[in-house]
């Protein structure tokens, strides 16, 4: 296994580098320079000028591409134009406010979702089943944006239950940090939630419906202990795919949620840095997601092998 | 099961200290009293951008100048209704016959903020000269630009001589990029510095988060008496709607530039919360280029301009009364406004457009293209546009691009026909040679490519002659032959709109959109000094 991890290891070497050149390829062919971008309206011609010599923005791509590979692999990531601070800097600040609200959702949207969806593969056609699904329906389909602000007009506005923005302290009291991450978290739980809740369902479903879990009802094994402990683990693996893609699609939620809720983290960073044409940032923003993509997928492949050992990624041969 | 435990407990572990954040400290001043927002004397005041450079050199949008002006003085500033220069860091001023040298004199007993390098002592002729090259020489936009050198000249005096007579240097000093600095804050936080700012003002910059606030506390020493407020907190709020909303639950008591659906929310909030607008230094309008394509014929253009009935345009972009119908390439709060220029301003005549088009040669219309940047007032208006020209047989295509694609493309002269917002100063200059000059046709100002030596000869002598009335007479000439030309459609000034809850007492909106706390009209005594009712 070890062996497999470091050869899946090995492999997302060429795909970083992939996502490297493509996002350096595409800042530089949309129009626009950070130059003037971040000067604003009122910069002259000259101030613009000379402001792509300080940024080396006036040397050919193809040496501003090598010089790029050449200070990432030694660990530097560039000075980002617009907040003139190194860019892993930048990123390293915003990790934990991301993840502060996207492990909370995930892990909100994994208990709430799997335990639906099982509870309605269990009650089958019953009126929670309909009504869960019918949730679930609306909850994949909700666009985030409409449901943030529809949340901060309920909560927020007409009940006065919640703030609205910002990322609050637990420095000022405790429920100031959980008060802030509520509705955030809700807006960015509702789509991994609603998908958990169908994945479980339809999974849970095929499994208990098997020969296998037949067999061990005639057995006479207890309902729970066939669920908990058969059902249940059988019907793991779509739901860890799910997962595997539920955790990046949270990254790529924070984005929106983050800008409705002035959420300072990494959603608002690559926001800022696109619009700013903040060439460096959107590189070192765009390579961490691409990181994070990368390691989930590894680790969803090395939960299979845990989960279910038969899976086997040396190639073709079956055990 | 031991495992199970294990990873229960560093699952645990992990989120709390996820939880616990990572607030940055900025800076060691004094903190004056408690947490944010847990006293009656904090105003809390939402900026629609999110600031990121606070040098002042490197300082770029209106949303940083914001807490520039916070934390740093100036030489002199506008006062409140921006008709007069007030003194600030120069108590008087005395100009050369020939517009090329300033002498300043400076005040005395004023005293930078007790922070880590400058320790609070007294601002010298030294820190004058000191802040004014390094801005002539380092400031990214070069804001003073027409300074060759500041020095020092008595004890109390500092003499500014320019590169040639230039009446905006006067203006320039009043820009937040021009503010005073201590040397050794500068040297001492290096590249930091903007993480760091301090300077002689009213309010100390106690902690900078990037994308969500800065807070400031009140600077008890100050030279012209201390601020009402005990702490300042801008948040960065960039969806106005969230910025109402959060005037309405009583997270921020000010919200600024607001628009379009959040200027409604805030006039039916109720409960203390008022709708403010001030007539802003902002024009919007259409520019159409000079030098390619169809529209380098003025009769084109002229046709273009009165194929358009821009008082519909107005009613259907403006539902909440946010704008001024615009008629002149500069604001009504310039001093250069000439309403007599008004009447040049195009006429809706669609009969006459397509007579002028036929004489142009273009009776079967053409095709152009009209960008925009993506912002829904500007989409909307150049769908309007599309069908009014659609009378004329122009097929006329839409290109909707972020403000960094659109840029570019007017930059370039690529643009045939673009609509966008200019607001600066209320000298003339910084609206007429932006727009008109023909040196600045490869900046977004003179994007279409106007060119004309009359106008390019009229807004020289503006510029090197200091009478006002001179120079208003010289800005008239200019406006004149660039409306003749037809050289857009200056349709609308916009107003500030800005909702305020009424505990918050003594603020007054300015045209040029700075919010100012402490004031003086006479650069000795307070004259307005905003604070929060409990």
């Amino acid at each position: 296994m070890l062996k497999t991890a470091l050869k899946r290891i090995v492999q997302c070497i060429p795909t970083l580098f992939i996502v490297v050149m493509f996002t350096f390829i595409l800042t530089r062919i949309i129009p626009g320079s950070p130059a003037a971008t971040i000067l604003g309206p009122q910069a002259s011609a000259a101030d613009i000028a000379a402001m792509e010599v300080k940024l080396g923005l006036d040397q050919p791509k193809l040496q501003q591409f090598v010089d790029y590979i050449g200070n990432i692999l030694q660990g530097d990531f560039g000075p980002s134009y617009m907040y003139n601070q190194p860019v892993l800097d930048l990123i390293a600040e915003r990790i934990p406010s991301t993840l502060q609200i996207t492990v909370v959702a995930l892990i909100i949207a994994l208990i709430v979702g799997v335990g639906v969806g099982m509870f309605s593969a269990l009650h089958q056609y019953s009126a929670f089943d309909y009504v869960f699904m019918i949730l679930a329906l609306v909850g994949v389909s909700m666009p985030i944006f409409w449901l943030g602000l529809m949340l901060v007009n309920l909560f927020s506005v007409q009940l006065g239950w919640l703030p609205n923005l910002g990322r609050g302290s637990f420095d000022i009291s405790f429920w100031d940090g959980i008060s802030h991450m509520i509705l955030p978290c809700i807006c960015l739980a509702t789509i991994p939630m609603a998908t958990f809740a169908r994945i479980t369902r339809s999974s849970m479903l095929e499994v208990i419906h098997s020969d296998s879990i037949k067999a061990l009802r005639a057995r006479g094994i207890s309902e729970r202990n066939i669920i908990f402990k058969h059902a249940l683990k059988n019907a793991l693996p779509p739901i860890v795919t799910v997962l595997g893609l539920q955790i990046a699609n949270c990254f790529t939620g924070a984005i929106l949620t983050e800008s409705i809720f002035s959420w300072p983290g990494m959603g608002t960073l690559i926001v800022n840095a696109i619009t700013n044409r903040d060439y460096m940032l959107i590189q070192g923003v765009v390579l961490f997601f691409a990181l994070v993509f990368v390691i989930v997928n590894l680790l969803v492949d090395l939960a299979y092998m845990v989960i279910n050992p038969r899976v086997s990624y040396e190639g073709g041969g079956s055990n | 099961m031991m495992k199970k435990i294990l990873a229960l407990a560093l699952a645990c572990a992990m989120s709390a200290g996820l939880l616990a954040g990572c607030g940055s400290e900025n800076n060691a001043t004094p903190s004056t009293d408690g947490p944010d927002g847990a006293n009656g004397k904090t105003l809390t005041v939402s900026l629609s951008a999110s600031p990121a450079k606070l040098d002042p050199i490197h300082y770029s949008g209106a949303y940083e100048g914001q807490i520039i002006q916070q934390v740093c003085d100036r030489l002199v500033e506008y006062n409140d209704d921006m008709s007069k220069f007030v003194p600030s860091l120069a108590t008087s001023w005395t100009v050369s016959d020939d517009g090329v040298t300033y002498v300043f004199q400076i005040r005395q007993g004023v005293h930078f903020q007790n922070t880590k390098y400058a320790q609070g002592r007294e601002m010298t002729a030294e820190d004058v000269a000191y802040s004014l090259n390094r801005s002539a020489q380092f400031s990214d936009n070069n804001r003073l630009s027409m300074l060759d050198k500041a020095e020092v000249t008595g004890d109390w005096e500092v003499t500014c001589t320019l590169k040639s007579a230039n009446a905006s240097f006067m203006t320039a000093l009043t820009d937040t990029g021009n503010s005073i600095v201590a040397k050794e804050e500068v040297e001492g936080w290096g590249d930091n510095f903007g993480y760091n700012l301090s300077g002689t003002g009213a309010f100390y910059l106690d902690k900078f988060e990037l994308d969500e606030q800065a807070i400031m506390s009140a600077n008890a020493e100050y030279w012209l008496g201390k601020p009402a407020l005990e702490k300042l907190v801008f948040k960065f709020i960039t969806d106005p709607n969230q910025a109402a909303n959060a005037l309405q639950t009583g997270a921020i008591d000010m919200a600024t530039q607001l628009s379009g659906e959040a200027i409604n929310t805030v006039e039916k909030a109720g409960n203390g919360i008022e709708l403010v607008k001030v007539e802003d230094l902002k024009i919007n309008y259409i520019r159409f280029n000079s030098q390619k394509g169809p529209t380098a014929d003025v009769r084109v253009r002229q046709a273009l301009a009165e194929a358009v009935d821009f008082e519909a345009v107005r009613s259907a972009l403006y539902q909440y009364d946010e704008v001024k119908a615009g008629y002149l390439p500069l604001p009504y709060g310039s001093w250069g406004y000439d309403a007599s220029l008004e009447s040049l301003a195009p006429k809706y005549d669609v009969e006459h457009a397509k007579k002028l088009l036929a004489e142009a040669g273009y009776a079967n219309g053409f095709d152009l293209t009209i960008n925009v940047s993506n912002t829904e007032e500007r989409k909307t208006l150049a769908t309007m546009l599309q069908g009014y020209w659609m009378a004329l047989g122009i097929n006329a295509q839409v290109a909707v691009n972020e403000w960094g694609t659109f840029s570019d493309t007017v930059c370039s002269g690529n643009s045939d026909v673009y609509a966008m917002s200019w607001s600066w100063y209320p000298d003339p200059y910084f609206f007429l040679n932006k727009l008109f000059a023909s040196n600045e046709t490869t900046a977004i100002g003179n994007g279409a490519g106007y060119v004309s030596d009359y106008v390019d000869e009229m807004l020289t002598q503006a510029f090197s002659v200091t009478d006002i009335e001179e120079r208003a007479e010289y800005y008239r000439k200019a406006m004149e032959q660039a409306m003749k030309d037809y050289t857009g459609v200056y349709y609308a000034n916009p107003y500030g709109m800005y909702g305020i809850n009424d505990r918050v007492v003594d603020f007054k909106p300015r045209a040029d959109g700075m919010l100012i706390f402490v004031t003086s009209e006479d650069g000795e005594t307070i004259s307005r000094n905003v604070s929060v009712a409990d």
